[in-house]
């Protein structure tokens, strides 16, 4: 009873009712209409449809309509080009392999973690992270220093022993390894929390019943995970799909050219071409919506069948990899050279020089510490450190907070309509940025609160953009909790709210971590709806970065992107931490 | 059977959504945008602008700083980079002990803030600062008022004078090259075509507007357009596509390629300040030179601080931006200066950037 | 059959969570400790402890799934485990070790159906020695049959009830015919009724089909109606093994005394002793029995008095009665199979579990008739 005074959904007559008195009445008001738990779902439910809508509304209505009434010439203008079969073809190509490959990279990299005992893996979960914390554009140009036919360090090291350049990042190829690797963290943590919350006596006893280890990941271990699996893939082809970062980066040097390059050019000019942007991200769009709703059936083929956590009791006890570990080991370790170390040493190469330079002598004699100087000195740095922390924290509250319902709606409730909540959370990750941006300081300008011009605009932004990314991570955790274990609460007496706070919770705490952990990061480089909606005294990380690159300050850029790995790699081990405590076990 | 009734739900609540947002007008029909306010008589900002229009000299100057010590400070939206701006509000600060709070942003952006915030009637600055091309459109929404001193507009070339803003600065384009690879850096624009550069040559994906100029300049020149189309196909022939003026300038550092087209002077300068081994001088004739300019908003909170700013830019501010490596409004250039037409870009910019972009995607692959 | 020397097993990364589980100081890092025992063919043996004992760490390396420090553990004449610190050790992998399992949560596969679940052993042998499908049918469906699960064939596995989970995961374990059978607490996920009824299941499948089986529980009840052979584990270490009536009557120690049942623990003296008559003296007077520990007189020790050992009786048998304490009832409670008193007996109270014909009433001076047969004494440390 105590623990319920800090329950703020028990109302004040639960408080002064004596306790052995006729529950009877009581108890027919909690189970009436206006029970905390409609209040909560209503209210979740709300918000979610008011942070996907705005944008959504918003965008339709720019694509469909113009000032004087229903319109279609948009998609004329989006799709008349006559190279949208080749922009798609190399649009699926890409995204595509970078699903491939970050899944592969991101399951691996997960199930090692997780579930055997491998070496080195503290350094390996942090390894595993990097490249979220590394921003696109700075990930993808180490990725030009060390793999270019003609800088490349790769190629400068390998080709005296090969005699010829083995590497070439500018093709289909380099783009997909840059992107599936910048995107494997993603994987990763949805994947951590799979394998975290699944019995691994299920695996064992695959084990027992003569299975060789592969037999049993093939046959138990992936078919058990596979929500989390689906919602991994439809998560990293539609954020490819929409990457422009890289195509434009390695792409474009070749000709390469991808679907999103269209969004770029009709938000490039003036007036902008919403409506053509809309069009674009309508098909984006219902990708998206057939991606939900095939998992939905996929997963939900015996949705019952997916609950691996069950409430009997299991220890989560690292496997023995055997003959095998110094074989993972050295695998690892390539790894971590290859996809973290390598390029952040020439990110903090660059961020010692003045100015890029192939490594000699000369190079290193110009080592220098006035990069990391010039950001230290920086007025707004402090400052724009600040808000971007107290936007990241209170990000990824809020949306994991609200996802957390969210999936309780969506996986568990039989509230009619529920599949819209889902269908609605994913909707900002096909909105661009800037038409996120715009739509938002669109609400607000005509908004009675001040809330246009402070930092809470920026909030509103980064939960709607992060919301499908945090229901990713609650709904995969939510499907592999067995519903009886919420039942016995209830049967135990403990209110809906009770439930949910003190058992549903715990269990999803791997998943919550997990999509905490990831809104936490990405906040920190969100930059095309930041920098429209950001005022004077408000600036924020993303926004002093873009400012170096405009300035063509790269090296201070590379000293920045170094400082925030660092940064961001602490707060991670922190929240890591925390979450494991929260959470039902620690390993 | 639940799926379309999903999908019919959630088209309902779109629409629901809809309806609200058209009682606000279409959000991305700007184009009426804040007639409304014009047309209900001049705001107190132009007023203002019209009184301290009639003065001149230090009368003006005077005036301007006893009005603008009721105000509160300037708000300032621009697209000058960061030094640049850091710089010019330091000195302005410096000199009238005002201070200003800016908003930084790409000039598209900037433009698409001041659009969305004049719709709703929120005045968030008073002056803006950035890109022809964002300014012309601007200029097409009747938010801004002419405001510097006549004086002043009169030291800017004709080719950064307009109805409602004056150029304070230009960008220049011109190629820059790398000095370990390139010994023979080309001298007038054709030169690009030669098929000496195959290989080694770098162009932006953005840069359409330098695209349109130079052709423009071709055609005048009176070269025909089967001239013209052709020297584009050998320029882009063994060409390499780079996104972004910064990366363009790195990559170009660290010997990747060794020749970039059509660079802004200023960030190859601030490279090579830094040591980069990297020229952009003698500068190729004629040089494109992109207007950047500034005017007071009609809704100025400060219009009387914004007046003083703008005066003050085109006269000591001037200084103070040819030290952060941009090229003046007001200042005499050696090399034949060939602007960017802002007009012309607002009406035609979307055709140049699909034809630049074709261009460039008709990009053979490169060997690598 | 299964012979287990020497194992120890240490927790090498998780020092400090052995530490803070033993409040007591000792520095438990180890979850086994020096571990020996033998199971011979056709018994079933089981470990029983309190949680944390080592009974599950010991039954997982001999599964395969735990690797330990050192020791030898082989099953007939292979060797599945061999490390002694010296020279070539062995260490096959679990599934190479073709033993049967059974896991406390059953990890039944909840995406498989009931025949796919035993039918996955089978059908994941190497190519060479895998049967052919009709044999993998057969074979599936005659445990299927054994277990009372034929009809139940094609359901998803997570259809069942707990008893049919239960039965599907033996079916599972059985259906290669393994030599050994591994249970880990395999009823303690059941409710008490069901659980009462699979427990003699349980027993009767493996006197039937005389399958060699380690079972591991920390539920004495269930130990002792199982067994042919109980080690009895505490903080890693073997502390008794025996026959269940063995390990029951005559604990080696008071936590085997206290862990095995409840039990009334009294301080005495030895007071005499010859071949194992002891005579110990207690402050509620002198008590005769017999033990197979034979402690020197003046010694120190406890005596274990079980409930049921205890005879209540208003009339007093006379004076030359031996083994008689005088009390008062202080509470008692109807079971049903029995009257559980407690009578305080000077500074102390015992319990006595009586037939439910005697029930004496509260505050009624009683006799305690003490059987010498079944007290026993417990060496104190």
């Amino acid at each position: 009873m105590t623990a319920n005074l800090a329950d703020p959904a028990v109302t004040p007559e639960e408080l002064t009712r004596p306790s052995d008195g006729p529950p009877e009445r009581s108890k027919a008001r909690w189970r009436g209409p206006l029970t905390p738990k409609m209040f909560i779902v209503a209210g979740v439910a709300a918000a979610i449809g008011y942070l996907a809508l705005v944008p959504l509304g918003y965008l339709v209505w720019g694509t469909f309509f113009d000032a004087e009434g229903l319109d279609l010439g948009s998609f004329e203008r989006a799709y008349g080009d006559g190279r949208m079969g080749e922009l798609w073809g190399n649009s699926l190509a890409f995204a595509g392999g970078s699903a491939l490959l970050s899944i592969t990279v991101g399951t691996t990299l997960a199930y090692l973690n997780v579930r055997t005992a491998v070496p080195f893996k503290a350094l390996f979960f942090a390894a595993s992270i990097v490249p979220l914390v590394i921003p696109g554009i700075l990930y993808t140009v180490s990725w030009i220093f060390l793999a270019s036919p003609e800088i490349g360090l790769l190629n400068a090291f390998f080709e005296p022993i090969l005699g010829g350049a083995p590497f070439n990042i500018f093709t289909i190829w380099g783009m997909i390894w840059v992107e599936g690797l910048h995107s494997s963290p993603i994987v990763f943590l949805l994947m951590v929390a799979a394998f975290r919350s699944m019995d691994p006596s299920l695996e064992e006893s695959a084990l027992m019943s003569g299975a060789t280890r592969l037999q049993a990941l093939r046959k138990v271990t992936l078919p058990l995970v596979r929500p989390a699996l689906l919602s991994s893939v439809l998560v990293i082809l539609i954020t490819s799909l929409e990457s422009f970062e890289v195509p434009a980066l390695l792409g474009l040097q070749n000709g390469i050219y991808v679907f999103t390059s269209r969004i770029y050019f009709v938000l490039r000019s003036y007036p902008q071409d919403l409506g053509a942007a809309g069009a674009l991200a309508v098909s984006l769009l219902a990708v998206a919506v057939i991606g939900v709703a095939v998992s939905r059936l996929l997963a939900g083929k015996g949705s019952k069948t997916y609950q691996t956590v069950t409430g009997k009791g299991f220890r989560p006890r690292p496997m023995d990899l055997g003959k095998w570990k110094p074989v993972v080991g050295v695998g690892i370790l390539f790894y971590f050279f290859v996809t973290v170390l390598g390029p952040l040493l020439v990110l903090l190469y660059a961020a010692l020089l003045p100015y890029y330079q192939a490594p000699s002598w000369e190079a290193l004699s110009s080592f220098t510490l006035d990069n990391f100087v010039q950001v230290v000195e920086m007025d707004s740095a402090a400052r724009a450190l600040r808000n971007s922390l107290i936007l990241g924290l209170s990000a990824a509250t809020i949306v994991m907070a609200l996802m957390a319902v969210a999936s309780w709606i969506s996986i568990r409730s039989t509230i009619p309509g529920r599949g819209i909540v889902e269908q609605l959370s994913f909707v900002p990750l096909v909105i661009p940025g800037i038409v996120l941006g715009l739509s938002i300081s669109f609400v607000y300008l005509r908004f009675p609160l001040p809330i246009y011009g402070t930092l809470l605009i920026l909030l509103i932004a980064y939960c709607t953009k992060y919301m499908p990314y945090g229901m990713r991570y609650a709904t995969t955790s939510m499907t592999q909790i067995s519903s009886e274990l919420e039942e016995s609460a209830m049967v135990s007496g403990a209110s809906w709210w009770t439930t949910f706070r003190r058992v549903l919770l715990p269990l999803l705490s791997p998943g919550i971590t997990a999509g905490f952990i990831y809104i936490l990061v990405v906040s920190f480089r969100e930059l095309s709806s930041s920098i429209l909606l950001y005022s004077p005294g408000n600036e924020v990380l993303s926004i002093l970065i873009w400012e170096q690159f405009e300035n063509g300050s790269f090296n201070v850029l590379a000293a920045i992107g170094v400082l925030m790995v660092v940064a961001l790699m602490v707060m991670v081990t922190i929240a890591y931490k925390l979450g494991a405590k929260v959470g039902l076990r620690e390993d | 059977m639940r799926k379309p009734r999903t999908l019919t739900s959630t088209a309902l609540a779109a629409g629901a959504v809809m309806v609200l947002a058209a009682c606000g007008g279409n959000p991305t029909s700007s184009s009426e945008g804040s007639n409304g306010d014009a047309a209900s008589g001049p705001t107190g900002a132009e007023q203002l602008y019209e009184e301290v229009g009639e003065l001149s000299g230090q009368e003006r100057r005077d005036r301007l700083v006893e009005l603008a010590a009721e105000e509160d400070g300037l708000n300032l939206y621009t697209s000058m980079n960061a030094d640049m701006v850091d710089a010019v509000t330091e000195a302005f600060t410096e000199a009238f002990d005002i201070d200003v709070s800016t908003y930084r942003a790409g000039s598209e952006t900037v433009l698409q803030r001041i659009l969305q915030e004049q719709d709703a009637g929120f005045a968030g600055n008073d002056v803006v600062e950035t890109n022809a091309t964002e300014l012309m459109a601007l200029q097409q929404e009747d938010v801004m008022a002419q405001c510097a001193s006549p004086e002043r507009i009169a030291e800017v070339p004709e080719a950064g004078v307009y109805d409602d803003w004056v150029a304070t600065r230009f960008n220049l384009f011109a190629p820059s090259w790398n000095v370990n690879i390139i010994n023979d850096p080309p001298k007038v624009w054709e030169d690009l075509a030669d098929p000496k550069y195959d290989g080694q040559l770098a162009l932006e994906l953005g840069d359409y507007d330098w695209y349109m100029a130079l052709t423009n300049y071709w055609l005048e020149e009176g070269k025909s357009q089967e001239e013209v189309d052709q020297l584009w196909a050998d320029i882009v022939d063994g060409a390499k596509v780079v996104k972004g003026h910064t990366v363009m300038a790195e990559l170009m550092s660290a010997g990747q390629y060794g020749l970039a087209s059509s660079n802004y002077t200023y960030i190859v300068e601030a490279a090579m300040a830094d040591g980069a081994p990297l020229e952009t001088q003698p500068y190729i004739n004629p040089i494109i030179a992109r207007p950047n300019g500034g005017s007071c908003m009609k809704t100025a909170q400060n219009p009387a601080t914004a007046m003083l700013f703008m005066d003050w830019l085109l006269e000591e501010g001037q200084a103070v931006l040819a030290d952060q490596a941009a090229t003046p409004s007001t200042v005499q250039i050696e090399s034949e200066l060939i602007p960017v037409d802002g007009q012309l870009l607002l009406d035609e910019g979307s055709e140049w950037s699909q034809r630049y972009d074709d261009l460039l995607s008709g990009v053979e692959t490169i060997g690598g | 059959m299964l012979r287990i020397h020497n194992l120890i097993k240490s927790f090498a990364g998780e020092k400090s969570r052995g530490k803070k589980k033993d409040e007591a100081g000792h520095s438990a890092v180890f979850a086994v400790n020096d571990v020996s025992f033998e199971v011979k063919e056709g018994e079933l043996f089981t470990l029983l402890g309190p949680s944390g004992c080592g009974k599950t760490t010991t039954l997982r390396s001999i599964a395969g799934l735990e690797k330990p420090d050192s020791g030898t553990i082989a099953v007939g004449d292979r060797v599945m485990f061999s490390s002694t610190g010296s020279g070539r050790s062995v260490n096959l992998p679990a599934n190479q070790r073709g033993l049967g399992m059974v896991f406390q949560s059953y990890a039944i596969w909840p995406h498989m159906t009931v025949f796919d679940n035993v039918a996955f052993p089978l059908q994941v042998r190497p190519r060479g020695q895998r049967p052919a499908k009709k044999e993998i049918s057969e074979r599936v469906e005659r445990v299927l049959a054994t277990m009372q699960l034929s009809e139940q064939s094609g359901r998803q596995a997570t259809k069942l009830s707990g008893g049919q989970q239960q039965r599907l995961a033996l079916a599972r374990a059985l259906v290669i015919e393994p030599p050994l059978l591994l249970l880990d607490e395999p009823l303690s996920n059941l409710d008490a009724k069901l659980r009462e009824s699979l427990r003699y299941e349980l027993k009767r499948l493996q006197r039937e089909l005389g399958i060699t089986s380690v079972y591991v529980t920390h539920d004495q009840v269930e130990a002792l109606a199982l067994s042919t052979q109980i080690a009895v584990m505490e903080r890693g270490a073997v502390v008794q093994l025996g026959k269940p009536r063995e390990v029951y009557e005559q604990p080696a120690n008071k936590f085997v005394a206290e862990f095995i049942g409840t039990s009334n623990f009294i301080p005495g003296t030895v007071a005499s002793q010859q071949a194992g008559r002891h005579c110990v003296e207690t402050s509620n007077g002198t008590l005769f029995l017999e033990s197979a520990h034979h402690m020197p007189v003046g010694s120190e020790v406890v005596v274990s008095i079980r409930p049921e050992a205890v005879e209540l009786s208003t009339v007093s048998r006379g004076e030359q009665a031996a083994n008689e304490w005088t009390g008062e009832v202080v509470a008692r409670a109807f079971l049903g199979d029995a009257v559980d008193h407690v009578v305080s007996v000077g500074q102390h109270e015992v319990r006595a579990r009586v037939n439910p014909s005697v029930s004496i009433e509260s505050g009624t001076p009683v006799y305690l008739q003490l059987d010498p047969s079944k007290i026993s004494l417990v060496p104190v440390n």
